[in-house]
């Protein structure tokens, strides 16, 4: 990104506390237009309107760049290291009180696929926690982590750095549903 | 798509009252994390870390399916004519109610980098809004949309469908920066 084009997103701030409520509700709205989209053009594809997938997956594109201008007049983009920090205390949080509080409920309401869906994202946010908790380590020192493939289950977001499994171990997927990074 | 799957995402569900909601919650909060990722991806790149922007995109990637299986227990996920109806509205409310309340404090409050960020997205939802509805006009025809690029202003999320402007109307970025799609 050259330095014209950094200059035209909107700064950082010292934000007035409803103000700040706002953004960060209009991050939330924002970031869940960008998924909501990206799943509303693959099932645009399964239907056989490759067009409007393209629509939806520009638009997602643009609900990015507004998250991503809301996130950056709030101050949460920052180094590095310090968005590793952030990232590892939000995968913290999810694993240690969000989703057990969630699965106990899904469980107690009988919900079977929440409990699903619920368990998919908890396993799958361990394994983010210590590749976080890694990477930052490096990054404090100055350096990369290792160049190394890292791969994603379709499924359930199950992550792996190195070799792929034959399947999942979270949830069975076939080994070639795994997209690599 | 199903049977090439040894599993497949979570299904629709009726859900208790409390599962519900923390099934909105769990979508939120998956959603915000997968764009914190990308925004951090980017900032990773920029400092010459190649491979911690790797890992923050796959990890992104997998916050996304997380995100998608949610919505599909919520049974946000529906035909694409009901996906264009749903994601009018959205950009419907965010133009007549929360962008203007938002833009109103912001403006009283004299935070003008969120006023700008606020601008943005506003302007965009409004190019989004025009296009949803002449596409589901289509598709209620069985139409799918004309072959035509999409470009997206990687600044302000700026939206038209063909050739890109000289410069940005909203935010005065070059033609040359809009991302096709």
């Amino acid at each position: 990104m050259d330095e014209a084009f950094e200059r035209r997103l909107p700064k950082p701030e010292d934000l007035s506390a409803m103000t700040e409520e706002s953004l960060k509700a209009a991050f939330a709205g924002e970031s869940q237009a960008a998924e909501k989209y990206l799943v509303f053009a693959d099932q645009a594809d399964e239907e056989g309107f490759p067009n409007i997938a393209k629509l939806f997956r520009a638009i997602s594109f643009a609900e990015t760049r507004h998250a991503r201008n809301h996130l950056r007049v709030m101050k949460g983009i920052s180094s590095t290291a310090d968005n590793l920090a952030a990232a590892f205390a939000g995968e913290s949080f999810e694993i240690d009180e969000m989703y057990p509080a969630y699965g106990e409920i899904a469980k107690a309401q009988k919900n079977a696929q929440a409990s699903r869906s619920i368990k998919y994202a908890v396993k799958a946010e361990m394994d983010h926690k210590w590749m976080y908790s890694e990477a930052r380590d490096k990054a404090l020192d100055g350096k990369d982590i290792a160049a190394q493939p890292v791969s994603v289950c379709l499924i359930c977001g199950h992550t792996v750095i190195g070799d792929v499994p034959d399947k999942c171990p979270v949830c069975a997927a076939a080994k070639e549903y795994y997209r690599t990074f | 798509m199903a049977d090439a799957f040894r599993n497949t995402p979570p299904a629709p569900e009726d859900n208790g009252v409390m599962t519900a909601q923390n099934l909105a919650a769990a979508l939120a909060g998956e959603s915000q994390a997968s764009q914190k990722y990308l925004a951090f991806a980017d900032v990773a790149d920029a400092e010459g870390y190649p491979n911690v922007s790797r890992l923050f995109r796959a990890v992104a990637y997998a916050e996304s399916m997380h995100a998608r299986n949610h919505l599909s227990v919520l049974g946000g996920i529906g035909t694409t004519t009901e996906n264009l109806k749903s994601a009018w509205g959205g950009e419907t409310f965010e133009i007549t109610e929360m962008y203007p309340a938002y833009d109103a404090v912001a403006k009283m409050q004299e935070n003008k980098s969120a006023q700008t960020s606020i601008r943005y997205a506003l302007m965009a939802e409004m190019d989004h809004q025009g296009i949803y509805d002449s596409t589901l006009k289509g598709v209620e025809g069985k139409n799918d949309l004309d072959v035509k690029p999409v470009r997206v202003c990687p600044i302000c999320g700026h939206t038209v469908i063909g050739d890109a402007p000289d410069e940005c109307p909203q935010c005065g970025t070059a033609g040359s920066y809009f991302k096709e799609f």
